[in-house]
C-alpha cells in the first residue's frame, strides 16, 4: 500500500546524517593516525588516501601495549577495573532485576521507578554526590568513625583504586539493570511454570531455565556498560586525581588535549576500537537478530 | 507465594520467631532478592539526596553539613548562587540548549530512519542497519575524539561551538531514537494500516492519521530519551566545546569537582534532577493518556510499558 | 583591604574559573612544531639534521636564553605613518578569558572598528586553525615557543615599530628585545609569570624559602599526603624535578635526563600521592590543597578572587626560584598575515601595551601580570592591591632576559620523549 521508495527515502536523511558524522570521523580517526606529520607545524596531516597510509608511528604506538613497555600496565589495570566492576554490577544487579521482573507484584511500579531515577540524574551529578559522601568529613567517615567499623577511615579520595571502582559501580549500575530487567521481562512465564510443573524445585527452575534463557540479556547488558566504562577517563579524574588509578582513556586524554602528538592519541584510540571492536560486533549481531525475531 | 508454616499458628508465635521464620521462610531467595533491591534501590537514590540537601547547606562546605539555608546558594548569595553566577547560568542553558535543539532534530530524523530501517527490504538496509547500531556501542572517548578531528581537519569550517556540539549529540542520540521506535513499530504490527488501506486511505492518509498517532507514545518516549542522554552527556560536549560559552552542567560540575566545589554546583545539579522529574512525572501522565486505549487489564501497565520502550534494546 | 575594583569584577573572575588554568596548561604544553629540518625555505625536502644541530622549523635555529635567535624577515613590514584603518570588523584571536572584553570594546570605539573575538583551546588549536585558514584573524596570542613556527609557516607578519611607541616606552628592557625574537620584529610581549611553589603557611610547617633546596619540600612531604599538587603539564612537572636536582637545562632532550625527572617524579606518588590539576588558585585558598606547585599569577588570582569569606589571605605564600633556576614564561600578541587592516593591527599592538590599558586589563580580568615597568610589587602593595606576603608574585624587568630560563621549542623527537614521559608519570607505570 506504500510506494515502495518510501522507505528508502525515509531512511536516506538518517542515513547520510550517520555516514557524514560518524562514519567519516572514523575514517578521520585513521586518517590522524596513519598520517604524517606537517614538517613546519609540526601538527598532524592525515592521509586520506589508503595508499598513503603510514604504519610505522601507529605500530610504535601499539609496541607500547607488549608487557613491560608504556601502556601496559595503564591496560591491565583498566582491565582488572573493568572486569571487577562488571562483574560486580551483575552480581548486584541480576538479583535485583530478576526480582523486579519475576516477584515484585505491588512494589513492581515503585521500585521501577526508584531503578529508572538514576538514569535520569546526571552521572556527573551522582559522581558529585559520590565524591561528596566520601571526602574527608563526609558522611560516610563520620559513619565510621561513629559505629567503630574503621576509627581512622581510609583516605578515600586519594588515588585510592577502591573508590574508583566503587565508583564505577555506582555510576555504570543503572546503565546495566535497565536492558537485564527487559530481557528478564521477555523470558517466556509458561517456561518457567512448565519447569515447575514438571517438578524443578525453585533452583533448579532458576539454574536450568531462566538464567540460561537471560544468558542474552546478561551479555548484552554486560556489553552496555563495559565498552563505554572502558574509555572512561572522567570518573577516575573525579574520584582521585592520582596517576595511580589512571585509566586509558586518560592516556588518550593527554596525548590530544595539548601535545603534538595526536597521531599517538589517534592510535590509541584506533586500538581501543579494535580491541572492544569484537565485543561491539559481536553485540550488534546479537541485537540484529533479535530484532529480526520479534514478530512484526 | 504460600510459606509452609513451621510450628505452632501465627497467633502463637513470638515476634522473635515470627522474624526468623520470615528470614527463614524456604522460599529464601526471595527474601534476599527484596532486601538486596530494595537495598540498592535506596543506595543508589541515597547519594543524589544527599547532594541535593548540601545544596542547601548555610556554609560553603559540601560535605559537612553546616546548618539549613533554603535559598543562598540558589539566589541568595550575591557572588556565587545559581542565579547571581553567570558561569553556572550559562552552563544551564547551554544544556538546555542542547537538550531542545537535539530533541527537535533527533526525534524527526530518527522516527524517519526507524520507519526506513524497518519496512526497507532491498540493497543497503542490511548495512544501514548495521550502521545504525554502531553508536549505541562505540565507547563516548571514540566518537569524541573522532569528531573533535574531522572538524579540525575535514569539515574545518565548523568549529567548536554549540553547532559542533549540537552534531555531536545528535549523532549518538539518533539510535537511541530508532531502537525505541522500532519497538514500538514492530509491537503495532501492519494491522491498522492495512486496515485502513482496505477503507481507502491513501499512504499519506495511512501515515498521518493512522502511523504517526499509534506512534505517538514511542516518540514521547524518545523525547524524553533524547533529553535525558544529552543533558546527561559530557565526553562530546567537552571535546567539542568552544570555552567558557559552551560548557555545560556536567561539564561544569566536572570541573568545579576537581577544583574547589561550592554547594551553588550541588544547587545547579539540584535543579536539572526537579526539573527532570516534573518532566518525568508529567510525561507519565501524558503517556497514561496517550496510551489509555491500550493498557492491558492488570493495571501497572504505564509504568511498565514506557520501560517497555525504553528497555526495547 | 582589598580595592573596590575586585569585588566589583569578582563575577568576571568565574567567567574564567578553570578556563584560564586551563589554558595556561595548554599553552605550555604546546611547544611543538619542529621538523627534523625539512628545509622548505629552500624549496628541498632533505632532512638536514646533521650530528649534533637541532634546528627547529623550515630550519631556523631553536632559540634559548643564551642563544638568541634573529627570524628571518620574509617580506617587509608595512609602511609607517598610515591611517588606520576604520569600520568593519577587526578579528582577535586569543584563549578563553584571557583579555578583557572592556578593553577590546574601548579599542573598538577608538577607532570606530567592531572587535569580535574568536577563542581556540590551546596553542596546538591556535597554529592548526591558523595553517588551515580555519581562521582569518587580524591579531593572535602567540606563544614565544610557537613563533619560529609561525614565521616558518608565514603565519604571522613582521611588525612595523614606529606604530608602537609604548614597546619602548612602557616595557620591560629585558623584553624590547627578547632572545626569542631579536629586535621584536614579530610580537610584543603580553604577560609574564614565573612558576614556583605556592602554599599555605598556616597548615606548612617548613620555612621553605630558607631550605637549602626550597623544590625538596615536596620529596618530603609525607605528612601532608592527600594535599600536595602538581601542576598537570608535561614540561612543568618534569621540569620541576629537574630543578630539584639541580639540572637547570630544561629544554634538554638528553633522555636520560628526562627519565631521571622522570623516576623523581614518580618517587613522589608514595611519598605524597599527589594530585596532578591546575586548579591550585581555587584549592589552595580554600584549603583543599595546602602545598602546589603553582604559577605566579593563580597565587594573585587565588588572593584576589578565591578567598572565602573573612579570610584575608595573609597566610597564602609563594616561592620563585632566582634567575636561571626556576622557569618563567610570557606570551606575545603578533598580527596575522590574514589581516586585513594591518595598521589596525599594529595599532592594537601599541594599546595594549598602553600603561593603563595593561595595568586594568591585569588588575579587573586576567591577574597576569603584563612586563610593564609601572607595575611594580611595591606600587601593587601601596595601592593594597596585594598582600605583604604575596609581594614576590610580582616579576621585574631583571627576570627575563639572558640568564633566565624559559621552557622553549624542541625538536620533534625532543617533544615527543618529553610528552611521553609525562604521560607514564600519569599512568604512574
Amino acid at each position: 500500500m506504500y510506494p515502495k521508495w518510501l522507505w528508502p527515502v525515509f531512511a536516506i536523511p538518517g542515513v547520510v546524517w550517520l555516514l557524514l558524522l560518524f562514519l567519516v570521523p572514523f575514517y578521520a580517526v585513521i586518517g590522524v593516525a596513519f598520517g604524517g606529520v606537517d614538517p613546519i607545524f609540526q601538527s598532524p596531516v592525515p592521509a586520506w588516501n589508503p595508499l598513503q597510509w603510514n604504519f610505522d608511528s601507529a605500530l610504535n604506538t601499539l609496541q607500547g601495549f607488549l608487557p613491560g613497555r608504556e601502556y601496559w600496565q595503564v591496560f591491565l589495570r583498566t582491565t582488572e577495573y573493568v572486569a571487577i566492576s562488571l562483574v560486580s554490577c551483575l552480581l548486584i544487579g541480576y538479583p535485583v532485576a530478576y526480582y523486579i521482573s519475576r516477584h515484585a507484584k505491588r512494589t513492581k511500579g515503585i521500585l521501577l521507578v526508584l531503578l529508572i531515577l538514576p538514569f535520569w540524574v546526571s552521572y556527573l551529578m551522582r559522581m558529585l554526590a559520590w565524591v561528596n559522601l566520601f571526602s574527608p568529613d563526609g558522611y560516610v567517615d563520620k559513619f565510621l568513625i561513629w559505629s567503630g567499623i574503621a576509627p581512622q577511615p581510609p583516605d578515600w579520595l586519594n588515588g585510592n583504586p577502591v573508590s574508583v571502582i566503587l565508583g564505577l559501580i555506582y555510576g555504570y549500575i543503572p546503565y546495566l539493570i535497565l536492558p537485564l530487567l527487559s530481557a528478564l521481562d521477555r523470558i517466556d512465564k509458561s517456561l518457567l511454570e512448565a519447569a515447575r510443573d514438571l517438578g524443578a524445585s525453585p533452583s533448579r527452575a532458576f539454574f536450568h531455565v531462566t538464567l540460561p534463557l537471560s544468558k542474552t540479556g546478561i551479555l548484552g547488558a554486560s556489553v552496555i556498560i563495559a565498552l563505554p566504562m572502558y574509555g572512561d577517563y572522567y570518573t577516575p579524574n573525579i574520584i582521585s586525581g592520582s596517576p595511580r588509578t589512571s585509566m586509558l582513556g586518560n592516556q588518550i586524554d593527554i596525548f590530544f588535549h595539548g601535545g603534538p602528538q595526536p597521531s599517538v592519541g589517534a592510535a590509541l584510540t584506533l586500538f581501543l576500537s579494535v580491541f572492544l571492536g569484537v565485543l561491539m560486533i559481536y553485540y550488534m549481531v546479537t541485537i540484529a537478530k533479535a530484532q529480526k525475531e520479534i514478530p512484526s | 507465594m504460600t510459606a509452609i508454616a513451621v510450628g505452632p499458628g501465627p497467633a502463637q508465635r513470638s515476634a522473635l520467631a515470627r522474624a526468623r521464620a520470615w528470614i527463614a521462610n524456604p522460599w529464601g531467595r526471595a527474601r534476599f532478592l527484596v532486601i538486596i533491591s530494595w537495598a540498592y534501590a535506596i543506595s543508589s537514590i541515597l547519594p543524589v539526596i544527599i547532594a541535593i540537601q548540601f545544596s542547601f547547606n548555610s556554609g560553603r562546605s559540601v560535605s559537612a553539613w553546616q546548618g539549613f539555608s533554603l535559598t543562598r546558594w540558589y539566589w541568595g548569595d550575591p557572588t556565587n548562587s545559581v542565579w547571581h553566577d553567570p558561569t553556572l547560568q550559562s552552563a544551564l542553558f547551554q544544556s538546555l540548549k542542547l537538550a531542545g535543539l537535539d530533541m527537535a532534530i533527533a526525534t524527526p530524523l530518527g522516527v524517519m530512519l526507524a520507519l526506513g530501517l524497518a519496512r526497507w527490504r532491498g540493497y543497503g538496509s542490511g548495512a544501514s542497519n548495521f550502521l545504525m547500531l554502531f553508536p549505541l556501542v562505540t565507547p563516548e572517548i571514540v566518537m569524541g575524539v573522532s569528531l573533535y578531528l574531522v572538524f579540525l581537519y575535514l569539515f574545518t569550517f565548523i568549529h567548536p561551538s554549540t553547532a559542533a556540539q549540537v552534531l555531536g549529540h545528535v549523532t549518538f542520540s539518533l539510535s537511541y531514537v530508532v531502537v525505541i521506535i522500532r519497538g514500538r513499530l514492530f509491537s503495532i504490527g501492519r494491522q491498522y494500516e492495512e486496515a485502513a488501506a482496505d477503507l481507502g486511505a491513501t499512504p499519506w492518509e495511512t501515515l498521518r492519521l493512522v502511523l504517526l498517532p499509534l506512534l505517538m507514545p514511542a516518540i514521547f518516549s524518545s523525547l524524553m530519551i533524547v533529553f535525558a542522554i544529552s543533558i546527561d552527556d559530557f565526553v562530546i560536549s567537552q571535546w567539542l566545546s568552544c570555552g567558557g560559552a559552551c560548557d555545560t552542567i556536567p561539564i561544569r560540575i566536572y570541573s568545579a569537582t576537581r577544583g574547589a566545589p561550592l554547594p551553588s554546583v550541588n544547587a545547579l545539579a539540584a535543579i536539572m534532577v526537579y526539573f527532570t522529574l516534573a518532566a518525568l512525572v508529567s510525561a507519565y501522565f501524558l503517556f497514561r493518556y496517550l496510551t489509555r486505549g491500550e493498557r492491558p487489564a492488570a493495571g501497572h501497565g504505564g509504568a511498565t510499558s514506557m520501560v517497555g520502550d525504553m528497555g526495547a534494546f | 583591604m582589598i580595592d573596590n575594583t575586585f569585588e566589583r569584577k569578582r563575577l568576571l573572575a568565574q567567567l574564567r574559573e578553570e578556563k584560564i588554568a586551563r589554558r595556561k596548561l595548554l599553552k605550555a604544553f604546546g611547544s611543538a612544531g619542529l621538523a627534523a629540518a625539512a628545509l622548505p625555505l629552500l624549496g628541498r625536502g632533505a632532512l638536514a639534521d646533521e650530528a649534533g644541530k637541532q634546528s627547529g622549523p623550515g630550519g631556523l635555529p631553536l632559540a634559548r636564553p643564551d642563544k638568541p635567535v634573529t627570524l628571518p624577515l620574509y617580506e617587509d613590514p608595512i609602511k609607517s605613518g598610515l591611517a588606520p584603518e576604520t569600520g568593519g570588523t577587526f578579528k582577535v584571536f586569543n584563549y578563553q578569558d584571557y583579555i578583557d572584553k572592556d578593553l577590546l570594546t574601548n579599542f573598538g570605539k577608538l577607532y570606530n572598528v567592531e572587535v569580535e573575538l574568536t577563542t581556540f583551546d590551546s596553542m596546538d588549536q591556535c597554529i592548526t586553525r591558523l595553517a588551515t585558514h580555519g581562521v582569518a584573524p587580524d591579531v593572535s596570542d602567540i606563544t614565544p615557543d610557537r613563533l619560529d613556527q609561525a614565521v616558518a609557516g608565514k603565519l604571522i607578519k613582521p611588525i612595523n615599530k614606529d606604530y608602537i611607541p609604548n614597546l619602548q616606552a612602557n616595557v620591560w628592557p629585558s623584553l624590547h628585545s627578547p632572545f626569542y625574537d631579536v629586535g621584536s620584529q614579530y610580537g610584543v610581549p603580553y604577560t609574564i609569570y614565573k612558576t614556583g611553589i605556592g602554599w599555605r603557611d598556616d597548615k606548612i610547617s617548613e620555612d621553605i624559602p630558607n631550605l637549602a633546596n626550597p623544590w625538596s619540600i615536596f620529596w618530603n612531604s609525607q605528612k601532608y599526603t592527600g594535599y600536595v599538587g602538581v601542576l598537570d603539564d608535561a614540561r612543568e612537572s618534569l621540569t620541576m624535578a629537574m630543578c630539584y636536582r639541580g639540572q637547570y637545562d630544561i629544554n634538554t632532550e638528553d633522555p636520560a635526563q628526562i627519565e631521571a625527572a622522570l623516576n623523581d617524579l614518580k618517587a613522589l606518588i608514595p611519598i605524597c600521592n599527589p594530585k596532578i590539576n591546575i586548579t591550585e588558585y581555587q584549592t589552595l585558598p580554600q584549603g583543599n590543597s595546602w602545598l602546589h606547585q603553582s604559577w605566579s599569577g593563580d597565587l594573585l588570582g587565588a588572593y584576589v578572587f578565591y578567598l572565602p569569606k573573612g579570610d584575608d589571605g595573609s597566610h597564602l605564600r609563594f616561592w620563585g626560584a632566582p634567575k636561571g633556576k626556576g622557569p618563567i614564561q610570557n606570551d606575545t600578541f603578533a598580527i596575522c598575515s590574514t589581516t586585513t587592516k594591518p595598521v589596525l593591527a599594529h595599532l592594537f599592538l601599541n594599546y595594549i601595551l598602553d600603561k593603563d590599558v595593561a595595568y586594568g586589563n591585569f588588575i579587573n580580568f586576567t591577574g597576569y601580570q603584563p612586563p610593564q615597568v609601572s607595575i611594580t610589587a611595591d606600587s601593587l602593595l601601596e595601592k593594597k592591591v596585594i598582600p605583604n606576603n604575596l609581594k614576590n608574585v610580582i616579576l621585574t624587568s631583571d627576570d627575563a632576559g639572558v640568564g633566565s630560563m624559559q621552557e622553549m621549542t624542541l625538536t620533534p623527537k625532543g617533544q615527543a620523549l618529553w610528552q611521553s614521559a609525562y604521560a607514564r608519570f600519569n599512568s604512574g607505570t
